[in-house]
Order: structure tokens, then sequence, then C-alpha cells
């Protein structure tokens, strides 16, 4: 089937729309209903449909990031309180509260001490447009901390939120075969940011560098599969091998 | 010649794009949703800011205005309920103007089609919330009561009225401004067109 172009304001047309075995469907971004029963588009965009989840959503390059609770994010600590970190998500946007108990292990006495200006690797707890938005560090249900914590050392790159999206899909479904081909040849750490940052450490910083900006360059520049198997064969020669 | 128009050209701002017509060139960049000022703050709907600034200098009462009626039409068309507390900011820098100087009301009114749009398709650029589309239009009425489209700068100087005119994608008038001398049908006519064109 062909894919469907919308623009705001228009009606996605109900032959698209996935058949839900329990009788809900679920909304995605970029969608919004008006009762009793058109589904609308709220911004331009290529509607992806989910027939297994009956979900429906709109992808779209650019925009900035909103917080939806479960997206794991590379936040950066602006100032702590007695009770919570205030950290940075979004430029120019309200903090994020990250608690000081929220991670694995912790108590009053055995916590981690985190400065202004650390990164760290959580997810959103709680995101609603009427309050603010909160982290954790931990999972509430396991009490593990599964990758998550404090990052050190490395290197943050920006790069746009869709595009940490199709990093973050895994087996190459979302096209970006760039981290798989490196890691072949280099060893390396990387922790990905639904909000669009990309935390990279590897043992020298002409590696993390080299991987850091070839990332950017796929996003920015939209290269295929083909384009970044060649980038990254130049980056191997370049960095001898 | 339809107009112009070059995406995201602005790589920091949220969204970008730079709209011609015929007679203006405008670069027009949104920031948003970001944090708002306290006196700015409204507790159910996002704030919209829209800050234009002709070729030269920072601008005056006329921009002021300009900047009124622009506001007043994106607010029918963003969702401001999504993002409350917010603050979604929109800058439209005048880049280039028709050779032909234009005087008063004619100059208002003649630029505030190019600005509309450009603000709109920036919008639709950052992926910003909108309930509809937006297209304005500029419309002259020559003496013999013929109604123009997409004037360029021949048509103004010989025209007896001018008028701003924008509608959504459903047929709903969103902005009438006019300038000149028309009567009570001509505007009527020239509502029909616009209906259409749009």
């Amino acid at each position: 089937m062909a894919a469907v172009s919308l623009i705001p304001g228009e009606e996605v047309p109900s032959d698209r729309l996935p058949k839900a075995k329990k009788g809900t469907l679920t909304l995605g971004p970029g969608l919004r209903h008006i009762l009793p029963s058109t589904i609308s588009a709220t911004t331009p965009g290529v509607l992806q449909v989910d027939h297994k989840k009956a979900a429906v959503w709109l992808e779209y390059p650019n925009g900035r990031y909103q917080p939806s609770v479960g997206d794991l994010v590379v936040a950066q600590i602006h100032h702590s309180t007695s009770e919570a970190y205030s950290c940075i998500v979004t430029p120019h946007t309200p903090f994020a509260l990250l608690g000081q108990l929220a991670f694995e292990g912790a108590n009053k006495k055995t916590r981690p001490q985190l400065k202004a200006g650390d990164m760290v690797y959580a997810r959103v707890s709680r995101a609603s447009k009427y309050e603010e938005t909160e982290l954790e560090c931990v999972s509430a249900s396991t009490g593990k901390a599964d990758g998550m914590g404090p990052l050190k050392g490395g290197m943050v790159f920006d790069v746009s939120p869709s595009f940490a999206r199709r990093l973050m899909m895994g087996n190459g479904k979302g096209g970006v075969i760039v981290l798989d081909e490196v890691g072949e040849k280099a060893r390396f750490e990387v922790a990905v940011g639904r909000n669009g940052r990309l935390w990279l450490d590897s043992g020298s910083v002409a590696v993390t560098i080299g991987i850091g900006r070839l990332l950017q360059q796929t996003d920015e520049e939209g290269w295929d599969v083909e384009a970044q198997k060649k980038a990254v064969r130049k980056l191997v020669k370049d960095l001898g091998g | 010649m339809g107009p112009e128009i070059n995406h995201h050209p602005l790589s920091r701002a949220d969204g970008s794009v730079s709209f011609s017509n015929n007679l203006y060139t405008i670069l027009a960049a949104v920031n948003g949703p970001v944090e708002v000022q306290r006196r700015d703050e409204l507790p159910e709907e996002a704030a919209i800011e829209v800050n234009i600034r002709p070729v030269a200098g920072v601008g005056g009462p006329r921009e002021r205005w300009l900047e009124s009626v622009v506001t007043a039409v994106l607010r029918s068309v963003l969702l401001v309920h999504m993002h409350p507390r917010t603050l979604i900011q929109i800058t439209l820098q005048i880049t280039k103007l028709p050779t032909q100087k234009l005087r008063g009301a004619w100059k208002d009114v003649s630029v505030l089609p190019a600005l509309v749009n450009a603000a709109f398709l920036a919008l639709a650029d950052g992926g910003l919330p909108m309930q509809s589309t937006v297209t304005a239009e500029l419309f002259t009425i020559s003496e013999d009561g013929e109604i123009h489209a997409s004037s360029a700068e021949g048509d103004l100087s010989a025209c007896t009225g001018a008028f701003a005119l924008a509608y959504n994608q459903h047929g709903e008038m969103l902005m009438n401004e006019s300038a000149g001398n028309f009567s009570l049908e001509a505007w009527e006519k020239a509502g029909d067109t616009a209906a259409k064109f749009c």
C-alpha cells in the first residue's frame, strides 16, 4: 500500500485504520481525535500503522522533542536541590526533576553525588502538559538500573529526535547501520537519548569524534545504507584501521 | 508563476521557511513550545509571540499592528491547548521588498499574505500542532471591477482596492484586511473568488 501523507487538519481515511481486537485504537504523535469518530492530523507527516498493536501515528523529521512516559533520554544536571536534581532534557524548556533517591540501591547514605554539568541516562517516569516532567534512573517495577545512571567521560552529540528514534529501533529496522558497521572495527559505548542527544565513549578521542560526526552527517544529509557503509569504510581507513 | 518556498533553511530553529511571492520575500523561523516568561504565561494555552522585522531597522507601530493581525490568524489555527504555559515564538524577517514604493494602507495590506503564508509554513516545518491549514492571498480589484489574484506590482498601482484574505482548507475565512475604495458587492465578489482560490 502506498504511503499516505497528510497535512494539518486532514482526516485519516477510515480504510487505513487498523482493526483493533480489543476495540481500542491507540493514537500516537501527530494525530488527534475529534468526537465522535474523526481522526485528523495535527502536523504534516507520513501515516504509519501498526496492525499488531492497533496503533497509528505520523512520522515527521523535524520538530522539538516532547517528553512522553517510558522514553529513555540523555539529560544534563543543571543544579541540585535537597530533594531532586533539576535536569535539562530539551534546551529552553522547564527543567525535569530527577529524584535524589531514584537510583539503584540508593538510600540517604549511599546515593550518587552528581554535580552540575554531569550527564545521566534516565527514563521519563512522568510527563503531562500540566505537570513538570519527572525522570528516574531505576526501573520502578524491578528496582534495577537497566543501563541507566550517570554517564562518565565521553562526548555528547546532538541529532534530531526522529533520527534518535530510528537509532533506537534496533536490528537495522531504522535504516541506520553505522553503529553496527563501526562496532566490528572499534570498541565504544553508546547511549541514545530519544530527546536527540547521543552519548559516545571510546578509547580514543579521534574515534569518539569520528563516530559522532558520522552519525550527525547521516542525520543531516539523509544517507541511505550504501552511503553509510562507504562513510564507515572511509572513517576506518582514516583512523588507521 | 507561483510562490517559491525553501524548506528548513535554518538548522538551529525548530522550524523555518523562506517564502517569496511576486512582491515580498519573507524568512520565517519558529521556536516552540519553549519556556515562557512568568508575565506572559497563560494557564490553559500556549502564548504566541510574533516578531516582524522589516528590511531595515527594528520596526515601529506599523510592525506591531501587523504582528497583532498575524497573531490573531495563527491563534485560530494552532492547537494552543496542547501545550499550556509554554511559548510559541515566531520571527518573520522581510528580506525583499517590491521595487515600487507603496504607501500607507496599501503597504500594510500587501505584505500580510506573505507574512501569514510564511508563518504557517514555518510552523508546519517545525511540527507544531495545528488544526487546519491556512492559505493567504492578495487580491486586487481594478477599475472595471475585475478581481485579480497573486497580484504583481503593476496590478497594485493600477487598482482601486486591495484585499488580503486568508482561508483554511475547509473554506472558513481567517483574515480579512483591505485598502482602497470599493463597494460591498466588490468585497463579496472578492471573498468568493478568494474562497475558491484558497
